[in-house]
């Protein structure tokens, strides 16, 4: 029997005419793992919220939804927060109390459970995670993902029999995420927990997955086993969910007329077997490896190319724009340096990913190039001149979190201000909300907008003010793949028809490698690597696209998304 | 912090420091309060190696300082006058009165300062939050200091990208920016306060009676602890009953030497104020011995 089971499930949010769920019937049996796919937007975190009684939103529903053969809305209250877990998508605002132990045992003390008893309890879960050296911390010095797994943690106290997870690594860097994702495989191996877990992150979530809900504007489009589901959408040719896919399969997919379900791969291992089968040799064209494409490239331009070289020139006539000399940063006096007598030097019209691990100081680094943080030591020199106390008008600062933008009431305001301060004509905020799409949200509240268009408000808001350079600090935070995708267009487009220098740190490495013109790496405060894109991802093992680690050593033309890999290699089929 | 009086279940070290207060205040004699004073200097630099000590031994300084040169030049109940300064007689009761007001006064801040490095605000929401609404009321609100500063912290930042500066420009521009600013913060938690009460009702907050998790035992030894340190406590009091505690400045001024039974109570009142000290000790003997 079915652990939970939906039934015709319709959900409309008040004063909303279109549904947010409309006719929604699928069934869970105890023990699967289910990852739920889909645009934001398109109805997932509705859905998880009306699994869990406690934060159903209020709107119109019809159907039912039953848990454990009873109607979820029968469940006792103590029972219903024991059975079914949730994990929110934000690390910092699920945590309660400050310290890491408190966190652990509140869902306990809320249903009166004795001391002895939850002594058990954390002893056996603490020792499971591993967090014996955060019990005593305070929760708000820990790191994104170690947040992330104390809010597993504290839901699994509870011993929950279903675990509802909202985009849980959203927020959280690769290495984070896989953490977090092999704690999850864990838990419904060897404790037999249901997960339901909605997830952008593809490369991660698919291979786990035993089944897979693909959602798009309410309705169910697929559900199916993950190879079933991609089978499906490759018989039919249908090209909108191509961003949601595993890259393998998608490389699989470019290279293959007739796809047989049963040999589809999902992860890195799977596609470097399925490689291992194949001949691939270079496009002739009468190019060399080195230099392979020259105009064919225009979503991964960042294999040596005319442009680059012409780029290049350019380089060494003029002066870079914006120039870190030895800074030196740290927040407090007896605190180690965040930045380490760091130098960079970025020029006019590239585009510059900086990639490295959480904590090795990037978002500092992105702050102290927009002249928002004063170095201890070193010079930030911008147009030739030294940045002093004011940061200059013509940077442009995106933050991590866009809320953080909004002083104003509505988006309107927003632009207001923008257009005062960079005395532009409102004729170019018509251009620019049309370029977006953005002009239906003018007059809504910031807060009220979702990630993808938060941001591109606050873009929106930047460009009034026609900075030279743009600073993104983590662009692709809590955007869905599509978006995403688009969003790397735009700022593309920024750059080679604006000349908008672009700067972004990022965790995002397929991002990265699709939208930079050079990449360069920090650790430990220091750029400890640079280069273009593609001899730069290509040289890395772990920091690299999945479609890189495909290919590494694999004895093919390296390449790091699909697209690269059809306009790079012909494939003959190897007998063997 | 692990080891010394951290070992024992909150109650132990709270019941010594309020009956420690209680004989600093209640002890007047140079002879005593000194001890006092000395011994819980030696516990701070047996804790940290004297980095609290070290901050606020300027403050400790000037405020028995005023004491002890001020004291001396408005009290003027005595007869044993010492010398005259600017006219007015100076007293040797009223010498010895400052004394021990500085003395009183640095012991009481030295006892606060250790105090606060072994109750932390846990323990003491544990001893005094019997009642878990009150408990949990405090600790959410203890969490939510740090991210308000977060928070106030990196919408300063990025305002300051915007040209809203709270620390640049004129008075009138800065207040309205700053204005801005809270307000925004305000809206700001509020949203982010909106989630956090959704994941804490998830976690079934408001079903039904709370419990509360006691992360401390009381053991064998606690009890031990507290019945000694009650007895001694319970001794010294007996002895300031009996004015032993205390120099008598009038009608007669009694030696400031200790003489007969005093000395056995300054040995109860240092066995007090030692028990940290002590437990210390036995801890490092402990390990040098266990080798």
């Amino acid at each position: 029997m079915a652990l939970l089971e939906v039934k015709d499930l319709w959900f409309t949010y008040p004063e909303e005419k279109r549904p947010a769920l409309a006719d929604v019937s699928f069934a869970v049996d105890a023990g699967e793992f289910v990852a739920l796919c889909g645009p934001s937007g398109s109805g997932k975190s509705t859905l998880l919220r009306l699994l869990k009684p406690e934060i159903s939103p209020y709107g119109r529903r019809s159907g039912a939804i039953f848990y454990d053969g009873s109607p979820l809305a029968d469940i006792p209250p103590a029972r219903c927060a024991r059975d079914i877990g949730f994990v929110f998508q934000d690390p910092d605002n699920q945590i309660a109390m400050d310290r890491v132990l408190g966190e652990l045992v509140f869902g306990l003390e809320n249903l009166g459970m004795d001391t002895g008893m939850m002594r058990r309890r954390v002893a056996e879960i603490v020792h499971f995670f591993g967090l014996e050296p955060l019990l005593d911390r305070k929760t708000h010095e820990l790191s994104g993902g170690q947040k992330q797994m104390v809010n597993l943690a504290a839901v699994l106290m509870m011993e929950p029999r279903i675990l509802l997870l909202d985009e849980p690594t959203a927020q959280l860097d690769p290495v984070s995420a896989k953490d977090f994702f092999n704690m999850l495989r864990r838990m419904n191996e060897e404790l037999g927990i249901t997960v339901l877990i909605a997830e952008h992150r593809l490369e991660d979530v698919w291979p786990l997955a035993d089944r897979v809900i693909m959602l798009e504007d309410g309705r169910l489009r697929h559900v199916g086993k993950p190879r079933e589901v991609i089978g499906k959408l490759f018989a039919e040719g249908d090209v909108s969910f191509i961003d949601y896919l595993p890259r393998a399969s998608v490389l699989y997919r470019q290279f293959t007329v007739e796809a047989e379900r049963e040999r589809i791969p999902i992860t890195v291992k799977e596609a470097k077997r399925w490689l291992a089968g194949l001949t691939v040799v270079e496009k002739a064209e009468g190019r060399s490896i080195k230099d392979p494409c020259v105009n064919e490239c225009p979503d991964s331009e960042n294999a040596a190319s005319a442009g680059r070289f012409k780029a290049e020139a350019r380089r060494r006539r003029e002066a870079p724009v914006l120039e870190a000399r030895a800074v030196r940063f740290h927040y407090r006096k007896n605190d180690p340096p965040v930045l380490n007598h760091l130098s960079l030097k970025i020029d006019v019209g590239e585009r510059l990913a900086i990639v490295g691990g959480n904590g090795t100081g990037k978002s500092t680094l992105i702050k102290t190039l927009a002249g928002l943080l004063t170095p201890q030591s070193g010079t930030i020199w911008f147009k030739g001149k030294k940045i002093k106390s004011e940061p200059p008008e013509a940077i442009g600062y995106l933050p991590q979190n866009p809320k953080l933008f909004f002083m104003e009431e509505t988006v309107e305001d927003a632009y207001r201000h923008a257009l005062e301060r960079g005395g532009t004509s409102p004729a170019l905020l018509e251009d620019y909300l049309n370029f977006f799409e953005i002009g239906h949200l003018t007059a809504r509240h910031p807060y009220d907008l979702s990630d993808g268009e938060l941001q591109k408000v606050v873009l929106v808001c930047l460009l009034l003010e026609r900075p030279d350079v743009l600073l993104i600090d983590e662009p692709t935070k809590g955007l869905d793949p599509a978006v995403k995708k688009r969003f790397g267009k735009l700022l593309k487009t920024l750059n080679q028809e604006e000349g908008l220098t672009v700067v972004f740190v990022t965790h995002d490495i397929e991002f990265a490698a699709q939208v930079a013109t050079r990449c360069a790496m920090m650790f430990r405060g220091e750029i400890t690597a640079e280069g273009d894109p593609h001899a730069f991802f290509t040289g890395n093992a772990f920091y690299t696209t999945a479609v890189g680690r495909i290919t590494r050593g694999a004895g093919v033309p390296e390449v790091l998304t699909p697209e690269e890999a059809k306009k790079r290699w012909l494939v003959a089929k190897d007998g063997s | 912090m692990n080891g010394g009086m951290n070992t024992f279940h909150p109650a132990v070290p709270f019941f010594f420091y309020a009956g420690g207060a209680v004989l600093i205040m209640v002890a007047r004699h140079p002879v005593f309060l000194a001890t006092i004073l000395l011994v819980l200097i030696g516990h701070s630099l047996v804790m940290d190696r004297g980095r609290t000590l070290r901050r606020w031994w300027g403050a400790i300084v000037l405020m028995s300082g005023f004491f002890l040169v001020i004291t001396p030049l408005v009290n003027r109940l005595g007869t044993h006058i010492l010398f005259y300064f600017n006219g007015r007689p100076v007293l040797e009761e009223a010498v010895y009165q400052g004394v021990m007001t500085a003395l009183s006064l640095a012991a009481l801040l030295v006892l606060f300062l250790n105090y606060n490095q072994v109750i932390t605000a846990e323990k003491f929401l544990f001893l005094f939050g019997k009642l878990p609404q009150w408990a949990l009321v405090a600790t959410l609100a203890v969490r939510f200091v740090p991210e308000l500063q977060r928070r106030l912290g990196d919408i300063q930042t990025v305002q300051r990208a915007r040209g809203l500066s709270v620390t640049a420009g004129p008075l009138q521009a800065r207040l309205k920016n700053g204005l801005a600013l809270v307000q925004m913060l305000l809206t700001l938690s509020l949203e982010e306060a909106l989630q956090t009460a959704d994941s804490m009702k998830a976690r079934g907050y408001g079903t039904g009676k709370r419990s509360q998790y006691n992360p401390y035992r009381f053991r064998p030894a606690d009890r031990l602890a507290l019945l000694f340190l009650a007895a001694v406590f319970g001794l010294a009091l007996f002895g300031w009953r009996l004015g032993d505690l205390v120099l008598t400045l009038r009608p007669v001024l009694e030696p400031v030497f200790l003489h007969g039974r005093e000395w056995f109570y300054l040995f109860v009142v240092g066995v007090y104020f030692g028990f940290p000290l002590f437990i210390e000790g036995r801890e490092a003997w402990r390990w040098r011995s266990w080798k």
